[in-house]
Order: C-alpha cells, then sequence, then structure tokens
C-alpha cells in the first residue's frame, strides 16, 4: 500500500513537471541546445553569462568593432536570457547603423529586435545600464532610437540633420 | 489496471505525444501546441474512447478510489485529451485546401464513428486505419507533391490530380526527420489507446433448442438453453 502511494505520488509529481516542461517549451521556443539548457537553468536561477566573452565583447563594442563585439556578446550569453547583453548587442546594432546622412534601416531593425528581447528579460521590463561610456541608458530610449531611425519623418529631410551626434 | 501504469506510463506517454507532436522542422525549430479546432476534434474521440469502452472512466474515477488515485486517473483523461488534440494537429496538412478538407473528414468521420458505436476492437482498427491513411496522405502524398524536382512519385501524383492548381495543394517543405516524429508520436498514442483500462462488452446470448426433456413425449416442452454467440 505505502509503495502504491508512493508510485501514485511520484507519478502525479512527474506528470507535473514534464507538463511543466512542455508548457515552458511552447512559451519560449528554444532554437538550440543552449538555448534550451540556458532557459532551463534561468528557471532555477542558476544561468550566468560567460564574463571573459561578455568584457571581450566590451572591448571591441568600445572600439567601434561592432561584428566582432556582437559575436563575442552571443557567445557570452548564448542563451539569449541576459538583459544587460542584449542591450548592449541592440547598443553595436544602432551605433553601426547610425548615419550622418542616413541610418541603416536593416541593422536598426535586428537592433529593434535586440532591444525588445533585453526589455522581455529584464524584471518589469525596466532595464538601467550604468556604462558611463554610453549615452543612452536605459531600453526604453534605445528602443525609441532605433523606432525613430526606421520611420520616414520630414526631419529626415533637414540639412541640420548633418550635425546631429551618434549617442 | 496497476498503479504503475496508471500513474506513471500512461500520463508521461500520453505528454510525449504531446511534446513529439508539436515539433514542427523547417528553417528552425518550431513546438506548436494543438490548435482549438484539434483539441475539439480530442474530446470527441476522447468521447469516442468511452462510448467503445476503450476507456472505462470508472476505472479511472470513482468515489471508490482513493482521492491520490481519482488524481492520476483525472490527469490520464487530460493527458490523453492533450495527445488526442495533438495527433489530430500532427496529421492535419499546415495549409491550403487538403487543411479544410481533412479537418471537415476528422470530424465527419469522428461523428459517423460516433453514430456507427463500435466496439473496441473495431475502433482500434479503425483509428489505426484512419491515423494511417491520414500520415500516409500528408507526410508521403502531399510531401512528395511539395518538394522540388520531379521524382517519380511526384509524376505520378501530378498525372493523377491533372486540372487541380498544384498551389491549392502543396505545402511548406518539411524536414526529412518531420514524418519519423509524427510516426513515433502516432506510435506512441496508440500503444496509449491500447493500455487504457477497458471493458469486453457483455456476451452475446441466444437460445438453443437441445431436444425434449428425458423421458417426456416428444411434443413435450424442449430444453432450451442460452448460448455464446
Amino acid at each position: 500500500m505505502a509503495g502504491e502511494t508512493a508510485t501514485r505520488t511520484t507519478g502525479i509529481a512527474l506528470t507535473l513537471i514534464y507538463a511543466a516542461l512542455i508548457g515552458w517549451l511552447y512559451a519560449r521556443q528554444p532554437q538550440t541546445v543552449a538555448q534550451f539548457t540556458g532557459g532551463l537553468s534561468a528557471a532555477v536561477g542558476a544561468y550566468h553569462i560567460d564574463r571573459q566573452s561578455f568584457d571581450d565583447g566590451l572591448s571591441f563594442f568600445r572600439r567601434d568593432r561592432f561584428a566582432e563585439a556582437r559575436a563575442a556578446f552571443q557567445r557570452a550569453d548564448p542563451a539569449v536570457r541576459d538583459a544587460s547583453t542584449q542591450f548592449y548587442i541592440a547598443y553595436s546594432f544602432y551605433r553601426q547603423g547610425w548615419g550622418r546622412l542616413y541610418d541603416d534601416d536593416a541593422l536598426f531593425r535586428d537592433g529593434l529586435e535586440a532591444v525588445d528581447r533585453a526589455i522581455a528579460l529584464a524584471p518589469n521590463g525596466r532595464l538601467i545600464v550604468d556604462d558611463p561610456d554610453l549615452r543612452i541608458h536605459t531600453a526604453d530610449e534605445l528602443k525609441a532610437e532605433l523606432e525613430g531611425g526606421t520611420r520616414v519623418e520630414a526631419s529626415d529631410f533637414s540639412p541640420a540633420r548633418v550635425f546631429r551626434e551618434r549617442k | 489496471m496497476t498503479a504503475t501504469r496508471e500513474a506513471l506510463v500512461l500520463p508521461l506517454l500520453f505528454l510525449s505525444v504531446a511534446l513529439c507532436g508539436s515539433v514542427r522542422l523547417g528553417r528552425t525549430l518550431v513546438l506548436l501546441p494543438p490548435s482549438l479546432y484539434a483539441l475539439i476534434l480530442g474530446i470527441l474521440l476522447v468521447r469516442l474512447l468511452v462510448q467503445s469502452r476503450t476507456l472505462v472512466p470508472g476505472a479511472l474515477l470513482s468515489p471508490a478510489r482513493g482521492a491520490l488515485a481519482n488524481i492520476n486517473g483525472g490527469v490520464v483523461i487530460l493527458t490523453l485529451w492533450a495527445a488526442s488534440g495533438q495527433v489530430f494537429a500532427v496529421l492535419i496538412p499546415d495549409n491550403g485546401l487538403p487543411r479544410l478538407i481533412v479537418s471537415v473528414f476528422f470530424l465527419i468521420l469522428l461523428l459517423n464513428t460516433a453514430a456507427a458505436s463500435p466496439d473496441r476492437p473495431r475502433l482500434l482498427r479503425s483509428l489505426a486505419v484512419t491515423f494511417g491513411s491520414a500520415f500516409l496522405l500528408k507526410f508521403v502524398v502531399l510531401s512528395a507533391l511539395s518538394e522540388t524536382g520531379t521524382s517519380w512519385l511526384k509524376r505520378v501524383l501530378l498525372a493523377m490530380v491533372e486540372g487541380v492548381t498544384l498551389g491549392t495543394l502543396t505545402q511548406d517543405a518539411m524536414h526529412p526527420a518531420s514524418g519519423y516524429i509524427a510516426l513515433f508520436a502516432l506510435g506512441l498514442f496508440l500503444i496509449g489507446v491500447f493500455l487504457l483500462p477497458f471493458r469486453e462488452p457483455p456476451e452475446s446470448t441466444a437460445l438453443e433448442t437441445v431436444g425434449p426433456p428425458e423421458g417426456g413425449r416428444p411434443d413435450s416442452m424442449d430444453i432450451v438453453r442460452g448460448v455464446r454467440l
């Protein structure tokens, strides 16, 4: 009788865990094994980015080598679970796509996707990055900047545009 | 039914069907939960299983069972429903005219089967044939029609559907592994349905005259006994 109770209790527990895992997979849609394992680690609060790769990315970012920076940031956060890393990826798209005469829409769109990921990952969607080298410190500002870059507005044709500065 | 089968085997098996059936391989891996329509077809299938005594709800949920056992029973029914919905979602083509036709076909088939009131063996055979046919249609016929190039199967099929606009039939290209995963999910589901607690239908009897009673006159009342049919 005790054995049967144990079997039934184990069955309920395993079924709940399995069902929760399936629900999580439906909701998160992981594309790679790294995203799957990273997502599970994050769910139990055990996910950490690769600090060395993140520092490499930051170093590339500050030298305006954005493609290399993104590669390092993506290596640092393979599961796409860290809001700050995604913020820097979005920022690298912004800086690379920014132009005095016109912005690169494709890069800005990629940046928007990255900043949306950062906002989704941040607690309550609020993300502030205290980096003195940046001129934009919040994900909301960065998103507004990227959205503004993809829109065609009257100010895009203003000659004063050439005097604006990259943030 | 043993506690192990009820508490562990069946729920985990049906959840595996729900997981494997949701896998859509393409350029990226997507896990699709069953649509609302597929879940409704799933309800009809569960009802059919109960009607044919392939599933006896009383063996899973009853006041005579303990609370823990009833929870296990409820979990079996819920996971069976989810798996049933997912099986239909796997077998219904993804878009176009085939999606509409197969969706309506499944609905009519389930209603028709319910009206026919089959017993367990007939229902299991019917499910195997129906699901097998739908699997062949989606993962062999439509897949061959939709793939690029001109294989001999595609040429034969094109000749058979001559006059039909191909755009209404073709589906998005499927990953080669999709069919194998779907077949695995389908097989698991049928095994799970086979393992459900069932009840044999009451045996039919007929009356047979075996002759006059011993010592009685030939025209006296004959002995009549019930025989199994």
